[in-house]
């Protein structure tokens, strides 16, 4: 076997697809639209809060309550009191005159009966439950006051805790637990490795199948192995792949390094809910516009899995793409190579709720399933290295015999024009010298 | 320069055998052809001497050494199929292609422009490969065959799909490499164009060799029994040869017949019956059979029937 031939042909496949024009557009236009996705929800939320500043007339039957919801209200809800009729203030909002009009019956100092919000649009789902809110800690305090709680108890009710997770680490200590986030972050993943395996995949197997059908290959394989333009080939789209991820994720990053600064623009800090002092990460975090830092060891590991698995099923790829001449001629034979990659999706909620069972443990280490799998438990949970390095190594070994089976399949399947075999002759074909 | 040696090459798929026991070799300076019908195992032979199979028995060897990858940088070779890369452009898929055989980027370009040139074709470097039309494509195609100067040559059905002008390059490009000392293979199942070019040939049927030698030796060694008659007025004397047992008809039109002898007809016998039965007789003449005919003559007529319609329904190889 020739490195040098392999390298010829892993750099010509390399550069015909990277510098064509839909692997650039797809390069570039790929993290636009993610940042946009991305940041666009939270920008227009914001904006639309900010001019959802809304007016409502407070009908309050118990007199006591007005002064303290307006204080509560702030600058997005208005609060105005008034003596009206119920039928006018009923006008006035049908006029345009209020969003709506809040009645708080009197009985509700004794903590019974409920506020009722009126309005023509109904309210939506953030407004219904600030009002909700607002109106339950001025009735709280309102009671506590009048039954004799002191200032203390007062602060007491009103301090707001937060609630923080912190994730065990093996060793000593604890470290921050971002388990949300990282649920997340594995779950994307899991799911960025399974498109990527497949989609890359499938570019080896349309290699495979246009380099056959155009003729050209009985040309190439007169000047090398074929195990050598297999290699290349394989190797050749797995780099433009990772070049590929590689540009997103920078670009991604470099995105979002943007948004944040130009939401802090347009944000201040205290409609966030962070400190006014606060830095543009902690406002973008705020804000939904940011990606959470990851921990260096899982991007080794998402990488080394990706590449691996990638591997694993390109090689499979690209044995059934030389058993056939055209595309649609691989449905059946697709059949066995689909499988085991879409085994893992089924298993992502299971291992999401428990990583550490003996089914997602064993599950994860199999090779067909642990480029998806290992790397989402690798993100949520703690696991062992011996378990992450016991699955990568099997996933190289048995990248290493798929890719002799598929080389000796690849081999005379490229030269075999006609019915397109079944299984049974594809399995003599490895038998063949 | 070196010869090619093949000797006592089996190759099987399967249940198959393409290739059966067969021997044969090829000197510089001549060219072979290898012929036979669609299936005679051609091919299966040709991707062996090519390195891209390997014999399951017997043993290929050229310059004295059994083939491999080193052979491979020596040999240049034009499939029956022919294909490029399409998106690639004309001068980077020939540097691709040479590179694949061994050259340098620079050695393969330089030999890119200067074959480029001598096709007049230099305009089409920087082209795509598929805006070429085929006749132009054709062309790249024997420029990668030549660009690392190989001493061996293997064309499968060279002239097959080729348009009349690039046919008579490819026949003047195959002179010139004779020439120049080369070893120069040529499989086809047309034997008449065959007939034209080859020094010696080696004759294929079934996976096994029929018939090899120097053509001019076979075309000795099967005689003088054929008879080509060129005539005008009633060729019914042709029909009535035939039913009479006295010859075989080769091939047959209205003003032309080629005929076979049959063992014990007198040529004198033909020739009275042509010039009782036509107004007139433009040609008579005696001479060796075509290649078709000894093939026919060495398989027999039913089993060489039986392939030429087994090679019509079955894919080539």
């Amino acid at each position: 076997m020739s490195a040098h031939k392999i390298w010829l042909i892993l750099s010509s496949e390399f550069w015909r697809r990277v510098r064509s024009k839909a692997f650039i557009l797809a390069t570039l236009l790929v993290p636009v639209g993610f940042v946009i996705l991305a940041a666009a929800p939270a920008l227009f939320g914001y904006l639309a809060e900010q001019t959802d500043e809304r007016v409502v007339a407070l009908v309050d039957e118990t007199d006591q309550l007005a002064d303290s919801l307006a204080a509560a209200g702030g600058d997005r809800i208005t609060f105005e009191s008034t003596d009206a009729p119920i039928d006018s203030v009923r006008a006035a909002v049908r006029g345009g005159v209020y969003d709506g009009y809040l009645l708080l019956p009197a009985s509700l100092l004794d903590g019974e009966g409920e506020a009722t919000y009126y309005s023509m649009e109904g309210g939506g789902l953030t407004l219904r439950t600030q009002i909700d809110g607002m109106v339950n800690r001025v009735i709280q305090e309102r009671r506590l006051t009048s039954a004799g709680a002191d200032a203390s108890v007062l602060s007491i009710v009103r301090s707001d805790v937060g609630l923080s997770t912190r994730k065990l680490a093996e060793d000593e200590g604890t470290t921050a637990d971002s388990s949300l986030a990282l649920t997340a972050i594995g779950y994307a993943m899991a799911f960025i490795i399974y498109f990527a395996v497949f989609i890359y995949g499938q570019y080896v197997m349309q290699g495979v199948i246009e380099e056959k059908s155009n003729r050209v290959v009985e040309i190439v394989v007169s000047s090398v192995r074929p195990f050598e333009l297999l290699m290349g080939k394989v190797l050749g789209i797995g780099a433009m792949g990772l070049v590929q991820m590689v540009t997103w994720a920078v670009l991604v990053g470099g995105g979002f390094a943007v948004a944040g600064p130009v939401l802090a623009l347009v944000m201040s800090p205290e409609d966030l809910g962070v400190a006014p002092d606060a830095s543009q990460q902690a406002m973008a975090e705020a804000a939904g516009a940011s990606l959470p830092t990851l921990p260096l060891d899982l991007m080794v590991w998402f990488v080394l899995f990706f590449l691996g698995g990638f591997l694993l099923y390109a090689s499979l790829f690209a044995a059934v793409g030389s058993a056939v001449e055209q595309q649609q001629d691989a449905q059946n034979l697709l059949l066995p190579v689909m499988t085991p990659l879409i085994v893992p999706i089924l298993f992502l909620f299971f291992i999401i709720e428990s990583p550490n069972a003996t089914v997602s443990v064993v599950m994860s280490i199999i090779p067909f399933f642990s480029p998806i799998l290992m790397v989402l438990r690798a993100a949520i949970a703690n696991v062992p290295l011996w378990e992450i390095g016991l699955a990568f190594g099997l996933l190289l070994a048995t990248f290493v015999g798929m890719i002799w089976v598929a080389g000796r399949i690849y081999r005379v399947g490229i030269l075999s024009y006609g019915k397109t075999p079944g299984f049974r002759e594809i399995a003599k074909w490895v038998t063949y010298d | 320069m070196a010869y090619l040696d093949v000797s006592n090459v089996t190759k099987r798929y399967g249940d198959t055998v393409a290739v059966d026991d067969v021997s044969f070799s090829a000197e510089p300076g001549r060219i072979l052809g290898l012929l036979g019908p669609n299936g005679a195992g051609k091919t299966s032979t040709i991707r062996m001497i090519t390195y891209i199979t390997v014999p399951d028995a017997g043993g290929i060897r050229y310059d004295g050494e059994t083939v491999g990858p080193w052979s491979q940088q020596r040999m240049g070779y034009l499939p029956e199929e022919r294909g490029l890369y399409k998106r690639l452009r004309v001068k980077e898929q020939l540097v691709y292609l040479g590179t694949l055989k061994g050259l340098s980027k620079a050695e393969a370009a330089d030999r890119a422009d200067h074959w480029l040139g001598r096709f007049d074709a230099t305009g089409w470097a920087d082209m795509k490969t598929e805006e070429l039309s085929k006749g132009m494509q054709q062309k790249i195609q024997f420029i990668a065959t030549l660009l690392h100067d190989p001493s061996l040559l293997i064309f499968d059905e060279p002239f097959s799909g080729l348009d009349p002008i690039n046919a008579d390059l490819l026949r003047d490009i195959i002179l010139e490499l004779r020439r120049e000392d080369r070893t120069i293979l040529f499989a086809s199942h047309r034997m008449e164009q065959v007939e034209q070019l080859c020094d010696d040939i080696c004759l294929m049927a079934r996976g096994d060799v029929v018939l090899r030698g120097p053509l001019r030796d076979i075309k000795e060694q099967f005689g003088k029994n054929t008879l080509v008659l060129e005539f005008d007025g009633d060729d019914h004397f042709v029909d009535q040869l035939e039913a009479e047992g006295l010859v075989r008809v080769n091939t047959r039109s209205a003003h032309r017949a080629e005929l076979t002898l049959a063992d014990g007809t007198a040529a004198r016998t033909v020739l009275d019956r042509a010039l009782d039965a036509t107004d007139e007789l433009y040609r008579y003449e005696r001479t060796a059979p075509p290649l078709n005919e000894i093939f026919v003559e060495v398989v027999g007529e039913d089993e060489a029937r039986r392939m030429q319609e087994e090679a019509a329904t079955a894919p080539a190889g």
